[in-house]
């Protein structure tokens, strides 16, 4: 293990976002753009997690909550905007008017406005990630109990948002969306727009992340992952980092998710079902759970793969396979994920000498 | 009153369901202290081993029991020497592994198989309906509660009265110790596991004429038995025993006020309240640490 | 005046009486030491200052303020430090973020966001280390550090934690008795400023530092006094009976 001079992560971090920014100038074709876009959003999800896990060691398996609370948000909006060819009477969304639905539920009415659906689209989570972390970690829940109560929790908003078909459009989602515009911009699914929002996203929450994790709340969030109970009696709230953790993590997915209703052009259950949670866990573990760039590349890499073998189907499912072999491998002999094979480069801090060691290659001893 | 019966025996047919597919598991997490994620996927693939033995050599479904049983418990045991046991104490690694596992089998299956859905025969004698204090039942879903308490009690027998189960009890409460007398552990954990998917198997198996057998099906299953098992608390078999009842009662009483997913939401909720306010299951007496 | 009060404590867990009736004060500055046989209740004591383990009666007064049924993080603000038997530090991270952890005037959430380590707290932690001669460990895991050095990291992380009563569980362990008089001699700089509770089984350490010991037995105050005095204490030594004494212990 090494520790590398905070100048060199951020260049490292900095040349990865100039890349991302530079994509489009080599890409021209819309559909792959498209593609691309994809990947970095769940690049960001990925992300996301890996600051509650990787740093402040909670395992949250329904990270996909959050992701699709925010897609929902954002297509909530632009349902409401879709031209009146598909709503129904007064501007009611088509699914409302086959089920029936004679007005407008109170809980659609604010996201007539984009700026309320966008705050709701990172708020949803947080308030969520707040109101759970409050409840399990004010109780000391730890560890596998944490992981199961985040899949628990999965499954039932999954299931009511599939129930409530009047009210959500159940198992067909959120299709048919106008995409959104805002000051003049059109973010069509093909756009370049669109490509570099979600890029520009990217770098922010990549930066912002190793913004905290690099602050003494970082700090502490990874001290928790050690040692919860030592944490305590240097007079933390571990409960409280810990949900902040978790709301942090909460809210760059839900803005995730609303990037991702904008690339696909719909809302669906499938955004909050287990699979998709299952596959931003494995991401991360892949890439590296304790390096947010680690993370981001994790998912960037594997749905690439993934997508450019989904031409040919017979492919694509083997490579599911393969998915989970290396993710087993990864589990088993690297639990910090491939980013740590950098630390073969001879650069940086080895932490992991003996102090012998590094006291033979440090300063001269002064006693 | 009819009607009260109705209720009580389809909530008694899902908690047979739930005791059949969470005692394999509830086994393998008290003992070994893995939480397998794959046992969804042990589930399916007792599943399609009947399907394969039914289609392929036209065998019935009483002899594809038998045999699904030890073909899954096979496969535990191949998977507990090559992946679980470079995992003992990382109990959250084991989530994330045999998470993978289950991808793994999901795929594999769906790659030889193909993914379209299977349906397995149900045996003659048992598609009728029979009477049972006045209220007609499917016999079917009486031999699959027959089952499930025959093999309660195997298991049962198989812990408390036999030497394995000695030596198992052993290992369970100190395996340093155990290891001391001569009990070699590693083979304890190995036959545990590779018990609990053999049971999984078996459950599979059961549930194959009653559903139809799909690659993805093992993932509702494994959230269900997990709830039973978080439920009833760990190590304690009758604990299992009493929160599959609970579970299926609820769920069959609250489907019927509502509808099955709402049912299973609030049931989700109630247990997520449960962790919270006692961690160790309703009927634990210790928790594993770890 | 007392800064530490513990009035009446009976703890129990499940029927098994580990401390019962404990009453103890302590001075502020004074160095007090903490000693009886296995299972004396010692480290329960220090259990229930720290908010660890909850009594099923009595009060715990520090500084005026009861911290009976105070959360641990809290009492730790209010300046209660912990030792625990078992080292425990944050073995993943290196020295230096152990320390940095430990520096903890400040333990709120939103705050530390804004709080990068800086040269002014870097310069405290190269101090810090090389008091406890770890200096040039300071970018080692601490995962990677022998026994002797965990013992010592953690005494720097209460130095550090600047606790207005540091709490120690048996802070020699383990210690070669070079590093054991090191210890001592840092002791005996932290008392006065600090107020020091030490629970420990060595003599020869506890007769170089304390001013007046507390003997616990079977989860009672069984005396308190100077060494002569405890060494002549009649009920002591039949506490020790059959472990040699307490000199042996």
């Amino acid at each position: 293990m090494r520790t590398y001079p905070l100048w060199a992560k951020l260049l490292g971090y900095g040349v990865f976002c100039l890349v991302l920014l530079a994509v489009p100038l080599f890409i021209s074709d819309d559909y792959l753009l498209n593609k691309f876009a994809r990947y970095l959003v769940f690049g960001i999800v990925a992300l996301a997690l890996s600051i509650s896990w990787g740093y402040a060691g909670i395992l949250n398996l329904g990270q996909a909550v959050s992701f699709g609370l925010g897609s929902y948000c954002m297509a909530m909006a632009l349902k409401l905007r879709t031209i009146p060819i598909q709503t129904g009477a007064e501007g009611l969304p088509d699914f409302m008017v086959w089920n029936n639905v004679k007005s407008l539920p109170w809980f659609w009415v604010p996201f007539h406005s984009y700026a309320f659906a966008i705050a709701a689209g990172v708020l949803v989570p947080v308030i969520l990630a707040f109101l759970l972390g409050s409840f399990v970690f004010r109780a000391r829940v730890t560890g596998v109990y944490v992981a199961i109560i985040t899949l628990a929790l999965l499954v039932v908003v999954n299931l009511v948002i599939i129930d409530r078909q009047r009210y959500t459009g159940g198992f067909n989602g959120l299709t048919d969306l106008e995409p959104l515009e805002l000051f003049g911009v059109t973010f069509d699914p093909y756009a370049v727009a669109t490509y570099y929002l979600i890029a520009i996203s990217l770098a922010v929450a990549l930066f912002l992340g190793l913004a905290v994790v690099h602050s003494k709340t970082g700090l502490v969030m990874q001290a928790i992952r050690a040692d919860e109970t030592r944490v305590r009696y240097f007079g933390y709230d571990v409960a409280a980092y810990q949900t902040f953790a978790l709301c942090l993590s909460a809210g760059i997915a839900g803005f995730a998710g609303m990037l991702y209703t904008l690339v696909m052009a719909f809302a669906s259950p499938t955004f909050l079902a287990v699979p998709i949670s299952l596959s931003i866990v494995i991401w991360c573990a892949v890439g590296g759970r304790t390096s947010l760039l680690g993370s981001a590349l994790g998912a960037i890499v594997v749905t690439g793969v993934q997508g450019s073998l989904s031409d040919t189907p017979a492919f694509l499912e083997t490579w599911t396979l393969i998915m989970g072999v290396l993710f087993i491998v990864v589990v088993l002999f690297l639990p910090r994920g491939l980013i740590s094979l950098i630390d073969l480069v001879p650069f940086g801090r080895r932490t992991d000498a003996t102090p012998a060691r590094a006291a033979r290659r440090g300063r001269v001893s002064v006693r | 009153m009819i009607d009260v019966f109705n209720q009580i025996f389809s909530g008694l047919s899902i908690a047979s369901i739930l005791l059949l597919i969470s005692l394999g598991l509830a086994i393998i997490y008290g003992t070994v202290g893995v939480i397998n994620l794959a046992h969804g996927e042990f589930v399916m693939l007792g599943a399609y081993a009947v399907w394969f033995l039914e289609s392929q050599f036209g065998l019935g479904l009483y002899p594809c029991l038998v045999l699904s049983f030890f073909i899954v418990g096979a496969l535990g045991w191949l998977v507990e020497r090559l992946v679980i046991r470079r995992l003992y104490g990382r109990v959250l690694d084991t989530i994330l592994a045999t998470w993978g596992l289950g991808v793994i089998l999901q795929q594999a299956v769906r790659l030889s198989a193909g993914a379209e859905l299977r349906y397995v025969k149900m045996p003659e004698k048992l598609s009728q309906a029979v009477s049972v204090f006045g209220i007609d039942v499917s016999s079917y879903r009486l031999f699959v509660l027959g089952i499930a308490i025959l093999l309660l009690a195997v298991t049962y027998l198989l812990i408390f009265r036999t030497a394995f189960g000695m030596r198992l009890r052993g290992v369970v409460q100190n395996p340093e110790i155990a290891r001391c007398f001569g009990v070699n552990t590693s083979q304890i954990y190995a036959l545990t596991f590779a018990y609990g998917a053999g049971l999984a198997g078996v459950a599979g198996a059961l549930v194959s004429p009653l559903k139809s057998v799909s690659p993805d099906m093992g993932t509702g299953y494994v959230v269900d038995a997990f709830m039973v098992v978080v439920v009833g608390g760990v190590q304690s078999l009758l604990g299992t025993v009493a929160s599959a009842g609970i579970l299926g009662e609820l769920s069959g009483g609250l489907a019927y006020l509502s509808n099955d997913t709402i049912a299973k939401a609030l049931v989700f909720l109630g247990v997520v309240v449960l962790i919270r306010f006692r961690p160790q299951g309703l009927f634990a007496l210790r928790v594993r640490r770890g | 005046m007392a800064i530490l009060e513990m009035r009446d404590i009976t703890v129990e867990f499940s029927g098994f009486v580990a401390v019962s009736g404990l009453s103890l004060g302590v001075q502020q500055g004074e160095l007090r030491c903490l000693i009886g046989p296995n299972g004396a209740g010692k480290t329960t004591a220090l259990d229930v200052i720290c908010g660890k383990t909850r009594p099923a009666s009595g009060h715990v007064m520090f500084d005026g303020a009861d911290i009976t049924q105070m959360e641990e993080h809290h009492i730790a603000r209010l300046g209660v430090g912990r030792k625990f038997q078992v080292p425990s530090v944050f073995r993943e991270l290196t020295v230096r973020q152990n320390l940095e952890v430990a520096l903890s005037r400040s333990p709120g959430v939103i705050g530390n966001l804004f709080r990068f380590s800086r040269s002014s707290a870097a310069e405290q932690l190269d101090k810090l280390a090389e008091l406890v001669g770890l200096d040039e460990a300071l970018d080692a895991a601490a995962g990677t550090l022998a026994h002797g050095q965990v013992q010592w990291l953690e005494i720097a992380l209460l130095v550090a934690q600047d606790a207005r009563l540091i709490l120690m569980d048996e802070p020699t362990a383990g210690m070669t008795a070079h590093e054991t008089q090191k210890t001592a001699e840092l002791f005996m700089r932290l008392k006065g400023r600090h107020t020091l509770i030490v629970v420990e089984h060595d003599m020869a350490f506890i007769k170089e530092i304390s001013d007046v010991i507390s003997v616990m037995h079977q989860g009672r105050l069984l005396a308190e006094g100077t060494v002569p005095e405890i060494e002549a204490n009649e009920q002591v030594r039949a506490a020790y009976l059959g472990s040699g004494g307490i000199s042996g212990a």
